[in-house]
């Protein structure tokens, strides 16, 4: 009788925590971005919606601040499955989909304008093509204009030429357009840039304002030049197979709640470069406006780099044109 | 002739007598904070508290040159706004004030001889950064009430970009008392710099080693006593670096402590509330 009971006990022990791993999807997702930022509460805050609206059946666990490497770590271990996501620049995934760099060519974009009018037409189609790659995302969000940024004031391209300017390690675009620049670059990771800053090695960077000062480089910045060189753009992406093992009806639980967080990321974050960029010149930091015959000269920069760029990175011919074309209109 | 002696004579009675009440505001001021540290009872604190606040602005407000008055009203708001303010606004105002009165104690202290450290908001980060290097260790008193209480306005109002634009200037405050006396206030001052050591990923140029190196030095000059080094380094490294089992040592250590047989029993009682609270939090977090 003792016996039959404990059996029967084990038996509905065994039921119950089977049935409790087989109920709950745990979605690993990692991110360079730090705990406590603005990005990862909100973050934090979509997943706990997403538990309560699932009745706990979709779990979201972060593993924020770099824990699991940089953007590429983080991708090769969504492809061994160690992890279902990540949160990463758009860049990132160039190897996986290159239309996902377009938006960052050099010198595209001169207004935010610009900028909405090409993300509005131009967002959706771009990652559904991701999510056919096996990539779901739930929208982009904007990390807006990086600058160059110098302690020096620079107001030609030839005074570029005589500073040691810092571009990040294996940035392909960043190296074909310096060197139509004539401008020979020192490459670093990210980690290394303040201390680059710091001992001399590199003395201009580029980075939106709001990268300015949340790592600290602007106090080793003195003027900005005020030509937007490049966009940038992040966004969450979880591996299709990761994403399947989620119930369909929960997958758009999962789509509408998380689309809704990086909605409000990209536009806080067009706030806050805004409110970044006046904080820098409550810092002393001058922006400087080039003359026009100056600002040209960047931009025919950017224009050989980019035919440069069209032949060998392997966009998509017909998104390249369309893209254009929006540009086109815009302008 | 007489006359005259008697003038000085009274106006030498009256500074000594505007002195021995200056002396008496600031032992007041002292003797409050001390109570209030060795409080076992944070709540009884927390109502207790904002009336002598207000009475520590009306002694500041007739004795405004005061400097020890200053530090210690700084102090007690720095305090008041960081361990017991839940509301963002309240802190934001309460921080501001503790900042307030350190920042004129600062200026009153250096007074001509240092005016890059006194214009700390409009002087360059450079610039600002040299004149914290005229600070020596008697300065260090003013010196450390300044950081802490900038620490607290930065921490207040962390989603303003100016108040991050400000951090490397608070960074090289707390630097400047570290190189002055690392033994200050109990390993505090290492505990800052803990802090700041963790706010970036090594990914992003931060160096979490350094942080380890600082709340491991708090550590050892509080004899593992310190009850805020043992909670930051839970809080702020060991989840920055995910490392679990030491998140989970340092905060049974810090439910361990004897509140009575620390710096500062309230602190210790306040922490231990909020590690209990990381404890239960731990398995979602990791």
């Amino acid at each position: 009788m003792v016996k039959r009971y404990i059996t029967r006990l084990l038996l509905s022990a065994l039921l119950l925590t089977g049935s409790v791993s087989a109920y709950a999807v745990v979605l690993k997702i990692a991110t360079i971005a730090p705990d406590g930022t603005a990005w990862m509460k909100q973050m934090r805050a979509g997943a706990k919606e997403i538990k309560q609206l699932t009745d706990g059946r979709v779990i979201i666990k972060y593993y924020p601040g770099g824990v699991m490497g940089n953007d590429k770590n983080v991708l090769r271990k969504m492809r061994i499955g160690q992890l279902q996501g990540g949160a990463v620049t758009s860049g990132s995934l160039s190897g996986i989909y290159p239309d996902m760099t377009l938006y960052g060519l050099p010198f595209l974009f001169s207004s935010l304008q610009q900028v909405d009018a090409v993300r509005s037409k131009m967002d959706k189609g771009i990652l559904s093509t991701l999510e056919k790659k096996g990539y779901i995302s739930f929208g982009l969000a904007e990390g807006g204009f990086a600058y160059l940024m110098s302690d020096k004031k620079l107001e030609t391209v030839d005074d570029v030429r005589g500073q040691k300017v810092w571009i990040p390690s294996g940035n392909k675009v960043g190296e074909v357009v310096f060197k139509h620049a004539d401008i020979s670059p020192v490459p670093l990771p990210v980690a290394d840039v303040m201390t680059g800053l710091q001992t001399g090695l590199i003395d201009t960077v580029i980075t939106s304002p709001i990268g300015a000062l949340a790592l600290q480089w602007h106090t080793k910045i003195n003027y900005v030049i005020d030509v937007p060189l490049t966009y940038t753009s992040a966004l969450m992406v979880v591996s299709k197979k990761g994403f399947n093992k989620v119930k369909a009806d929960d997958r758009r639980i999962v789509r509408r709640v998380m689309g809704e967080v990086f909605e409000r990321i990209d536009a806080q974050n067009r706030k806050d470069n805004i409110e970044a960029r006046k904080a820098l010149i409550n810092q002393g930091i001058e922006f400087v406006t080039l003359k026009d015959s100056d600002v040209e000269q960047w931009h025919h920069i950017g224009e050989t780099a980019m035919q440069e760029l069209e032949n060998k990175r392997g966009y998509t011919q017909a998104v390249y044109d369309a893209l254009m074309d929006e540009l086109q209109q815009v302008q | 002739m007489f006359k005259k002696v008697f003038i000085i004579i009274c106006i030498a009675a009256l500074s000594a007598c505007g002195q021995l009440v200056s002396n008496a505001k600031k032992e007041f001021a002292d003797d409050l904070s001390a109570a209030i540290i060795q409080h076992d009872e944070p709540e009884t604190v927390k109502q207790a508290l904002p009336a002598y606040l207000i009475l520590i602005d009306s002694m500041v407000r007739g004795d405004d040159e005061n400097i020890g008055l200053l530090i210690s009203a700084s102090r007690l708001y720095a305090s008041y706004a960081s361990v017991f303010v839940e509301q963002p606004e309240r802190k934001k105002k309460l921080s501001q004030r503790a900042f307030v009165y350190a920042h004129r104690a600062l200026c009153l202290h250096v007074g001509n001889t240092n005016v890059a450290a006194c214009n700390l908001k409009q002087s360059s980060y450079a610039r600002y950064e040299d004149a914290l290097k005229k600070f020596k260790l008697e300065d260090i008193d003013v010196l450390f009430t300044l950081g802490s209480a900038w620490a607290g306005v930065v921490q207040a109002n962390s989603s303003d970009w100016n108040a991050v634009a400000e951090l490397p200037k608070v960074k090289a405050t707390i630097e400047r008392v570290l190189a002055l006396n690392p033994d200050y206030s109990h390993g505090d001052v290492h505990g800052y710099m803990g802090v700041m050591q963790s706010l970036l990923p090594p990914a992003m140029g931060g160096k979490p080693e350094l942080a380890k190196q600082h709340f491991e030095n708090a550590l050892a000059v509080s004899d593992r006593k310190n009850p805020m080094a043992l909670l930051m380094y839970a809080e702020k490294y060991a989840r920055l670096v995910f490392d679990r089992e030491l998140h989970d040592t340092l905060l049974k250590e810090l439910l361990e402590l004897d509140p009575a047989d620390t710096p500062s029993r309230l602190i210790t009682v306040i922490a231990q509330t909020r590690a209990r609270t990381l404890l239960a939090q731990a398995d979602d977090y990791f």
